[in-house]
């Protein structure tokens, strides 16, 4: 067994095992550990990187058994990105939480409301457990089990902010297990056909079949519950409570990291284990469409929203359309162009990186406010920025990234998609690029502009409390995400080519 | 074959009716413990289908039954945490705890 074969167990099984284990601690312990797995993750993380740089694909076989029964790990390139990003803002934010314990919720005592909930750390570390495995799935089954996994830790996660939040967490359990039960009666009828769950064996037996409805109607399942999951546009109604009602340090998780394993999910269905379908067309239009509409619509309503967080939710709607954007180009119809297809597939790559990186900076800045001035209604924040202005840099930095201005990835993204738009020649694709762009300008104006105002309140303002050290460190590692948002961007190339290993093409 | 085929189709009716009524009522009603049910029924419709079609062949495929077994208990673990939600959250309307809520 290499160095890289036993990273991507122990990626999996690692926090599984801090999860376990923080259960036993009690809070200042479950902190140390945290951060403790937290850093070993991240370590872990390099050794997959480094192989998939040498343009390696690396295959673990848990116990030896092999597929269709066993359990298959695979560190490709996809799995090598989206694992790098989440290290990266896993780690962050677990500092944040470790520094200030009260942006994990709050917890009924006996007699009153306590911040800080011990409860974060081990449901946390199993989210993570969740999120590493669906990056390394290589079967239909893991990715089915990682992703409810995932689903389940991020129910409980929102329902730590208090009362308000558990209403919103039970309506966000609800869509997230109706969306996994669709895409189990798909993998269901796929693995009825082909008798295997493995993603190449699957798509090998798919390309045998002569008939495509079955494949269709399984994929179609898959998306749909899928699109649930992602919160697609006429299915995000139960995004915005969830993300705004969450705790502090758990939006920025549920809107960074949680969203992207069912994307990745979704990627790896229709590239890796469905083949190309002769009828598929209509339902790629039908996502680009979609995509198109949650663009416009996500972002007029972030314009119509007066506090911070459901703001930034909206525009996590909004993001979320740009993925969806690039499906039409994403299979080669009627013009077999490969270049574009992989053009379009970095773009959703880049772009959803970028969004990982950006939002959950912005997210974790507004809970912070949130967190220390009791409200995040954007009237009663004015003036915020002349107490902390390395909040107000890291949120500037965000911003250019969410926007997709010059250098972040975002920019990179776009940019892939307009090229492929017009190389497709689908112009309707540049408009929507060009009115997201501006309608994301204005709502973070809107969001972010009051902050910096002059504040007609006087001192005794909650924002013009002196500063604790604690809080001045969470605001560093908010500017730590900023940074990184601007600084991933100069990895465009070197991220196009990690994606072309074990790619589906 | 014929015979064996035809109980099949019916439970794959069943099933499937089973799961669109799950998921309707989960969709049309406001109560929460009623719809945490509706999930219920559309997750057994659902791992019913799966039962379904893993008997076609002559050997039941270990395939499908490994994924409703997941199915099983996965379907207890969110109707555990739906339910203790549930409870807080109508605990709360009736005996409102002391305390401010940050």
């Amino acid at each position: 067994m290499t160095w890289t074969q036993f990273s991507l167990g122990a990626l999996v099984l690692l926090p599984m095992l801090g999860a376990a284990v923080a259960m036993l601690l009690p809070h200042r312990g479950r902190r140390v550990l945290g951060v403790g797995t937290a850093v070993v993750i991240a370590a872990l993380t390099v050794p997959v990187l480094v192989t998939v740089t040498a343009g390696e694909l690396t295959e673990l076989v848990l116990g030896g058994f092999d597929a269709p029964l066993g359990i298959h790990l695979r560190g490709d390139g996809l799995a090598a990105v989206f694992l790098g990003a989440t290290s990266l803002v896993g780690l962050i934010l677990t500092s944040y939480a470790a520094v200030l314990p009260k942006s994990t919720g709050t917890y009924l005592s006996s007699t009153a409301w306590v911040p800080g909930h011990p409860g974060f750390w081990p449901l946390w570390l199993g989210c993570w457990s969740g999120l590493n495995a669906v990056y390394l799935s290589g079967d239909l089954f893991n990715l089915y089990v990682a992703l409810e996994l995932v689903g389940l830790t991020a129910v409980a996660l929102v329902a730590l902010g208090g009362r308000s939040s558990w209403e919103p967490a039970l309506r966000y359990l609800f869509i997230a297990v109706l969306g996994s039960l669709m895409f189990l009666a798909g993998v269901g009828l796929l693995a009825s056909v082909t008798g295997t769950l493995d993603l190449q064996q699957t798509r090998q037996a798919l390309e045998e079949l002569d008939d495509p409805t079955l494949s269709l109607l399984a994929l179609t399942l898959m998306t749909m519950g899928l699109g649930m999951k992602i919160a697609l546009l006429p299915m995000h109604r139960w995004l915005v409570p969830a993300h705004s009602s969450a705790p502090g340090v758990v939006s920025p998780i549920l809107s960074g990291l949680v969203i992207k394993a069912a994307l990745v999910v979704l990627l790896r269905c229709w590239l890796w284990a469905v083949p190309v379908l002769p009828g598929a067309e209509w339902l790629t239009w039908l996502l680009g469409g979609l995509g198109a509409a949650a663009v416009v619509i996500g972002s007029v309503l972030a314009l119509r929203q007066d506090r911070l967080k459901p703001l930034v939710a909206y525009s996590t709607v909004a993001q979320i359309g740009y993925w969806f954007l690039a499906f039409p180009l994403l299979l080669p119809g009627e013009n077999d162009d490969a270049a574009l297809a992989s053009g379009a597939y970095s773009a959703v790559i880049a772009l959803a990186l970028g969004h990982a990186l950006a939002k959950a900076g912005l997210f974790t800045a507004a809970g912070f406010l949130k967190d220390r001035c009791g409200t995040d209604e954007i009237e009663a924040l004015r003036g915020a920025g002349a107490h902390h202005p390395t909040l107000i840099l890291a949120m500037g930095l965000c911003a250019v990234g969410l926007l997709g201005l010059p250098i972040s990835l975002g920019f990179t993204g776009k940019w892939q998609l307009a090229t492929a738009a017009v190389a497709a020649e689908h112009w309707w694709l540049i408009l929507v690029l060009g009115a997201g762009t501006l309608l994301s300008a204005a709502y973070l104006l809107r969001g972010i502009a009051p902050l910096l105002m002059q504040a007609e309140v006087d001192d005794d303002a909650p924002a013009a409390n002196p500063v604790t050290i604690r809080e001045r460190v969470g605001e560093f590692a908010v500017l730590a995400l900023g940074v990184a948002t601007l600084a991933t961007g100069l990895l465009g190339v070197w991220l196009s080519d990690l994606l072309e290993v074990g790619s589906w093409w | 074959m014929d015979a064996g085929m035809d109980t099949i189709t019916w439970y794959l009716l069943i099933a499937t009716s089973m799961t669109v009524f799950g998921m309707v009522r989960l969709l049309l009603v406001r109560d929460m413990l009623a719809r945490l049910i509706a999930l219920d029924v559309t997750g057994i419709g659902v791992l019913v289908t799966l039962v379904a079609l893993a008997a076609r062949s002559e050997s039941t495929d270990p395939v499908l039954q490994a994924l409703v077994i997941t199915g099983l208990v996965i379907a207890v673990a969110f109707t555990g945490l739906g339910a203790v939600l549930i409870r807080r959250i109508e605990g709360q309307h009736e005996d409102p705890p002391g305390g401010e809520q940050s």
